[in-house]
């Protein structure tokens, strides 16, 4: 690996350029204020993009933070008689603590409902800073004194402050990236119930992004209010101001490091130009919209996304495919991480559990133990509740009744993510990675346990990502760590996401269907890897139409039919079980053992 | 490894060129002025797009009319006046750019202020860094004026909450049992029309005039239907409306709709835009009602017709607006002060413009030591159609004061 | 008590008004899941049209509608067919995005055409009033009452007893299901999106009559929209109405009886209350998510 890879070394190189230009040329005020509101914009995207590039999450009224800190600052200069610029930091106190506020309530809708619940608390903050005017000087606005430094320098303060919060919130953004916390960000964008269950605490990740994607932007806030020496509620919560920081990251490339702050400076030199150049029009308006639409139809991505793709083409990096057979003779290493089983009684237990869609029961009064250290199975015809069951016991829905213990504590009414600290695991029917993360992001996103250090280890290198090698290893897919995930087989998929569950540290886990849709070679592999983890203490309950499969692997084994369990018991007693011929086969199933096989198998 | 080094050297190089394209004088450092026939140049930004285009393009007007004239005059100091106009889209970031570059980069002579409290706040306050002369055609909000600014001028006769004093002092000249007795007060929440409504209640109230209804509402507004119905049936001698404008039209339509006509009407700046408003309102009903106003068409100040002519003369006989001729007096008094003062230097210009007193299109205009002007604005109403100006006496076009209000038509 | 029940008949008559303002975007959001932010734009766009042809031919502007409606019907087509559908995949960001980028240029159209000026229609009757009782009944809130009322009827008998609306719902519902009976998914959102503008076609000529309006009015008209199709629940015919008369009655009420300019906090309050409770609005539906 290489010390600084290239995109890092070009912004060095630009922030070093930035950071002495005004040396180089103190008496020009102008550029330097074209400049400062490039970085100011830069600020405000990259803050954005923490939150909605990351998360997913679109704020289209994020330009309230930059109000709410300018405001704070200037309120604490109007009634202490403070420089704004040293009280700058409390405008991004201000903006954290509305964000958590606001956080709590708008981040429960998602996708279109959430864009426009900013579009609306922006317009509430606007109303409010003209409405409490006792404090905020209403629609008069608020003046400011002019900076106390002398005239010459006029611009160089702000210029160094805007450029040293947007290096700031540049390490900040790329840290952020790098933890495990930025890489459950990018689950949560990507899949937000997967996310959940592979131990990501979404209310909290959520809410968290939305504080950092507002702090410096109300830092910000704070020294541009000094900048311009008035601010009135109009200005300060203009819905154009958002519509430009999100352009900006469209334009560079949401979701990438450095394309909002490359989006900022491309838009604020294309608005500085249409000033200067286009002059008197009025077509600007026409022309933003256009620029708009042509963005969002032709570079949907945006240039950083769409330049790296170029040069990939161009440059290609060649990729040795694993053989199945070098994976298989890989020996299996997790035994050390895996906690041994210990306490007494059942792992899980299922009471009387039931779930009803409307007039339909799904699951009707189920009951199911896991024993610990075993392999259970859990068979039955589809549509007879077996996933739902999953997904109650996983926390993915919550139950209209019953009870369900997990080494004996009740957890039924724990959010997912809990239940996945706790030491339960599962996979998916038809497999949810997360298609743009790469193979090995995809590995290390699972959070064993709700610890601030858990969700801030290092997700790139350390020890994290050293065991995601090694898991991935595991499932013999080690030389695909940096692929998409979106670009594996989905034999190769379901591997991955075996090694995802593994991440969590898990004591049982649910294997939804694991031989379903994968080629025979691979089921081989998937049952060994369950073998050899069930040897090192992993539990497990295993939903499976291949009855072979179940009754060579599995004891014991549950028969589900119509949302409720219909028999029980070991292999050689399900085999020949008649309430089980006849759930599966209706009245007019033949005699005979094998039969009953041959049909199960066809049914698979 | 070519490429990182292209990379670096790229990026240095543009470090370079950005730095030694211009290297310069400290922005304090004025080029000595010599004497040269080499055009006076005016650096404005104003609004010729976004929210405030309709204003700033009729500012815009008012000062290329000025410039026409005094080119054709021969000039400022000897010197042909060009106006060097940027558009700021209503922006507040973007017009402290202008003005930046203005004064620092392009080293225009003087400036002129923009359009709209809200930009000028910003605006003044770069021209005050920079020690330039800001006489602004618009920004009576009173705020303007307690900063401590000492080259900030203000080219209209008051602020904001001076704007209805003429309205009272007409009142005041009422016989008794003419005067209201009562008053309403709707305004919308606006930093130009508030005070104005708020320092008329005040002064009316003092006066004896019972408030029976006082309300603000926000500016996105559309309804007005309840506030009309409210007001009616208080039954009010006097309506007296901040409105910038919609709200000003929508109010008197939900009023006629209710068919409640008071015996005053009174608005802020709303029925000074003359076609849009007569034909908002329709042409009947505006009979009588009142506003505040800078400036009128057929006022007998000085050099008025030359600006109305040259006016209708450039721009394909179109009326002139009252922002128009706003900006026409910023700059009339802009030249007074250069031409009293015999060259472009900023301090002393300031120091004439704090000391004497200049006649310009709106009448004569003075300052205190903040930039607040000392005068009084125009008394306005519709009369057979026609926006008129009833008081002062000095400046009235028309004899006679329409009163009581007759109802809708 | 008078008072009391004109607040609540203006808020009603304004209520419905917004309800057919409101259910193009609920409509066009329930099918395709796009927010059509140019639907405000839309509005001025029709209400300028209307005024011009109400100034230069003397049409009666509410009367406009029934050439302003086939006309914005065609215009949202077009917009589907080559615009649009471009999008179609993508993440809802971009829908938004896209759309405000469709309001933007109309506005700068507008400008470019009309000027910055505030206009609006004033046929005779808009000043003259139905009195029952006490109570002042506005003929023009009447009349675009009445308007909004026959449109949202059609829409939903369209909807619910034609064969067309029925392929709208069902692709609302389940695309891919829909396209498996054979019911072309781009048609069917095309013609979505089309009878989402021409409900534009009404509500911007009843704008024209009742609300001064100029080019970057859309704003407000937008933001209110939004509003009342958040809080009814996105997609809901019954929850936009819903919403629409609460916002109404707000409005009325609040300028009544508080401080008109806490009216649309006290909205948007409102707004995030449901959200809290129900994230997916009054009326939204909220449905299985496990099943692939």
């Amino acid at each position: 690996m290489r010390f600084l890879s290239r995109p890092h070394l070009i912004a060095g190189v630009v922030f070093l350029a930035l950071a002495l230009y005004p040396l180089i040329n103190p008496w020009q005020p102008y550029p330097q204020a074209v400049l400062l509101m490039m970085f100011l914009l830069a600020i405000q995207a990259s803050s954005w993009n923490i939150i909605s590039g990351y998360a997913g999450y679109v704020s289209l009224g994020h330009s309230m933070f930059l109000g709410l800190g300018s405001y704070t600052a200037a309120i604490i200069a109007l009634h202490t008689g403070l420089n704004p610029l040293w009280v700058a930091p409390i405008g991004g106190v201000t903006a954290v603590v509305v964000a958590v506020l606001a956080g709590s309530v708008v981040l429960r809708t998602r996708g279109h409902a959430f864009v426009i619940i900013t579009i609306a608390l922006l317009l509430s903050a606007q109303i409010l800073a003209i409405n409490l005017s006792g404090l905020t000087n209403g629609s008069d606005g608020i003046t400011l004194e002019l900076p106390f430094w002398n005239a010459d320098f006029q611009n160089i303060p702000f210029y160094y402050a805007f450029l040293f919060l947007l290096a700031l919130t540049v390490l900040f953004s790329g840290w952020i990236a790098r933890t495990k916390f930025g890489t459950g960000l990018i689950a949560i964008r990507e899949d937000e119930g997967k996310a959940a269950a592979i131990g990501v605490n979404t209310t909290i990740f959520k809410i968290l992004a939305y504080a950092c994607s507002s702090f410096f932007i109300g830092v910000a806030g704070g020294v541009y209010a000094y900048y311009q020496t008035f601010l009135n509620p109009v200005g300060a919560f203009a819905i154009l101001g958002s519509v430009l920081i999100v352009l900006s990251a469209l334009v560079g490339g949401r979701g990438t490091l450095y394309g909002p702050v490359l989006g900022a400076f491309i838009i604020s030199l294309v608005n500085e130009g249409a000033t200067v150049y286009g002059g008197n029009t009025q077509t600007r308006v026409l022309i933003l919209g256009l620029i708009l639409v042509a963005v969002v139809l032709f570079l949907p991505a945006g240039l950083l996304p769409t330049f790296q793709g170029w040069w990939r083409k161009r440059h290609p990096v060649s990729t040795e495919y694993t053989d199945q057979a070098g994976a298989l003779a890989h020996t299996i290493t997790v035994r050390e991480r895996v906690p041994s089983p210990s306490g007494a009684g059942p792992l899980l237990e299922v009471r009387g559990v039931t779930k009803r869609f409307g007039g339909l029961t799904a699951v009707d009064g189920a009951d199911l133990t896991v024993e610990r250290g075993s392999i259970t199975a859990l068979i039955g015809p589809n549509g007879s509740g077996k996933t739902t069951l999953f997904n109650l016991i996983t926390g993915n829905m919550q139950a209209d009744a019953g009870t369900i213990a997990f080494a004996g504590k009740p957890i039924e009414k724990l959010p997912p993510w809990s239940r996945g600290h706790l030491g339960l695991g599962r996979t998916f029917q038809v497999t949810r990675l997360f298609k743009d993360m790469t193979v090995l992001q995809n590995v290390v996103a699972p959070l064993p346990d709700g610890k601030l250090r858990t969700m801030f280890a290092d997700a790139v290198s350390g020890a994290e990502a050293s065991r995601a090698r090694d898991l991935l290893d595991v499932v013999g897919l080690g030389a695909f760590a940096a692929q998409k995930a979106g670009a594996l087989s989905y034999g190769q998929q379901k591997l991955v996401e075996l090694a995802q569950v593994l991440m969590l540290e898990p004591q049982l886990i649910l294997l939804d269907e694991p031989a379903g849709g994968v080629n025979p070679s691979l089921v081989g592999r998937i049952t060994s890897v369950i073998r050899e983890l069930n040897r090192a203490g992993v539990t497990f309950l295993v939903v499976e139409h291949n009855i072979p499969l179940v009754l060579e692997l599995c004891d014991p084994i549950y028969v589900f039919a119509r949302g409720t369990c219909i028999a029980s018991g070991p292999p050689s007693r399900i085999r020949s079980d008649q309430v089980v011929l006849d759930a599966y086969l209706g009245d007019d199933w033949r005699p005979g053992a094998t039969a009953v096989e041959r049909s199960l198998d066809a049914h698979a | 490894m070519i490429n990182r080094r292209s990379v670096l050297a790229a990026c240095i190089a543009t470090a370079l060129s950005l730095g030694l394209a211009a290297c310069g004088s400290r922005p304090s450092e004025k080029a000595a002025e010599q004497p040269s026939d080499k055009p006076l140049v005016i650096g404005i930004s104003l609004p010729l797009t976004g929210d405030f285009s309709q204003p700033g393009t009729e500012a815009r007007r008012g000062y290329e009319v000025w410039a026409d004239q005094i080119n054709k005059a021969g000039g400022l100091l000897g010197r042909p006046v060009q106006l060097k106009i940027v558009d700021d889209a209503s922006s507040q970031d973007t017009v402290v750019t202008d003005y930046t570059k203005l004064i620092t980069q392009d080293k225009v002579d003087l400036v002129l202020g923009t359009f709209s409290s809200l930009l000028n706040y910003a605006a003044s306050a770069v021209a005050e860094k920079n020690n330039y002369v800001f006489v602004e055609p618009a920004g009576g909000a009173p705020n303007m004026f307690t900063r401590g600014f000492k080259y900030l001028f203000f080219a209209q006769q008051a602020t904001a909450p001076h704007q209805a004093d003429v309205f009272v002092n007409w009142i005041k000249s009422l016989p008794a049992d003419q005067q209201p007795k009562t008053a309403a007060y709707p305004t919308q929440d606006d930093p130009f029309t508030k005070p104005v409504i708020e320092s008329m209640q005040k002064q009316l109230e003092a006066l004896g005039v019972q408030t029976v209804y006082s309300s603000v509402y926000p500016p996105d507004t559309t309804n007005f239907q309840s506030i009309a119905s409210q007001m009616a049936a208080k039954k009010p001698d006097l309506i007296a409306q901040g409105a910038v404008f919609e709200d000003g039209v929508g109010l008197v339509r939900s009023l006629k709709q209710l068919q409640y006509s008071p015996k005053m009407l009174f608005q802020t700046s709303a029925p000074s835009n003359a076609g849009q408003y007569s034909s908002g309102v329709g042409e009947a009903s505006t009979e009588g009602i009142f506003y505040t106003v800078s400036w009128h068409p057929d006022a007998k100040t000085p050099r008025n017709t030359d600006f109305v002519s040259g006016y209708k003369a450039m721009f394909q006989n179109a009326d002139p607006a009252e922002d128009a001729a706003d900006a026409y007096a910023a700059a009339e008094v802009l030249q007074e002060a250069v031409t009293k003062v015999g060259s472009i230097d900023q301090p002393k210009i300031r120091d004439w413009l704090h000391a004497n007193s200049v006649q310009t299109i709106l009448g004569p205009l003075s300052w205190e030591a903040t930039g607040e002007p000392k005068g009084e604005f125009l008394l306005g109403q519709w009369q057979s159609g026609k926006a008129q100006i009833v008081a002062p006496a000095a400046a009235a076009t028309s004899d006679t004061v329409v009163n009581p209000k007759p109802g809708w038509k | 008590m008078a008072q009391f029940v004109q607040a609540v008949t203006l808020g009603v008559l304004i209520g419905g008004i917004y309800a057919l303002m409101a259910s193009g975007l609920t409509l066009i959001f329930g099918v395709l899941r796009i927010i059509n932010i140019a639907q405000g734009a839309f509005l001025i766009l029709v209400a300028t049209f209307t005024w011009w042809m109400w100034r230069a031919i003397g049409i009666d502007p509410i009367l406009a509608a029934f050439i302003t409606t086939p006309l914005m019907g065609a215009l949202g087509w077009v917009l589907y067919r080559f615009v649009v559908v471009r999008i179609r995949g993508q993440a809802p960001s971009m829908s938004v995005l896209l759309t405000f980028g469709i309001a933007l240029v109309i506005e700068g159209f507008l400008n470019v055409v009309t000027g910055n000026r505030f206009k609006s229609a004033t046929p005779s009757y808009f000043e003259e009033s139905f009195r029952v009782g006490d109570i002042l009944l506005p003929k023009a809130q009447v009349y675009g009452f009445l308007a909004a009322v026959a449109v949202l009827g059609v829409l939903y008998l369209v909807l619910t007893r034609t064969w067309t609306g029925r392929a709208i719902r069902a692709t609302s519902q389940n695309p891919s299901a829909a396209a498996l009976v054979g019911i072309g998914a781009t048609s069917t959102a095309a013609l979505a999106f089309a009878l989402g503008s021409a409900s534009a076609g009404v509500g911007g000529s009843i704008l024209s009559v009742l609300y001064p309006f100029f080019p970057a009015s859309h704003y407000d008209w937008i933001s209110r929209l939004l509003g009342i199709v958040v809080l009814g629940g996105m997609g809901s015919l019954p929850g936009a109405l819903v919403g629409a008369l609460v916002l109404g009655l707000a409005e009325t009420l609040t300028a009544t009886y508080g401080g008109l300019q806490w009216s649309t906090l006290v909205f948007y309050l409102v707004i995030m209350a449901v959200l809290l409770v129900r994230p997916q609005g009054l009326f939204g539906a909220r449905l299985r998510e496990d099943a692939a």
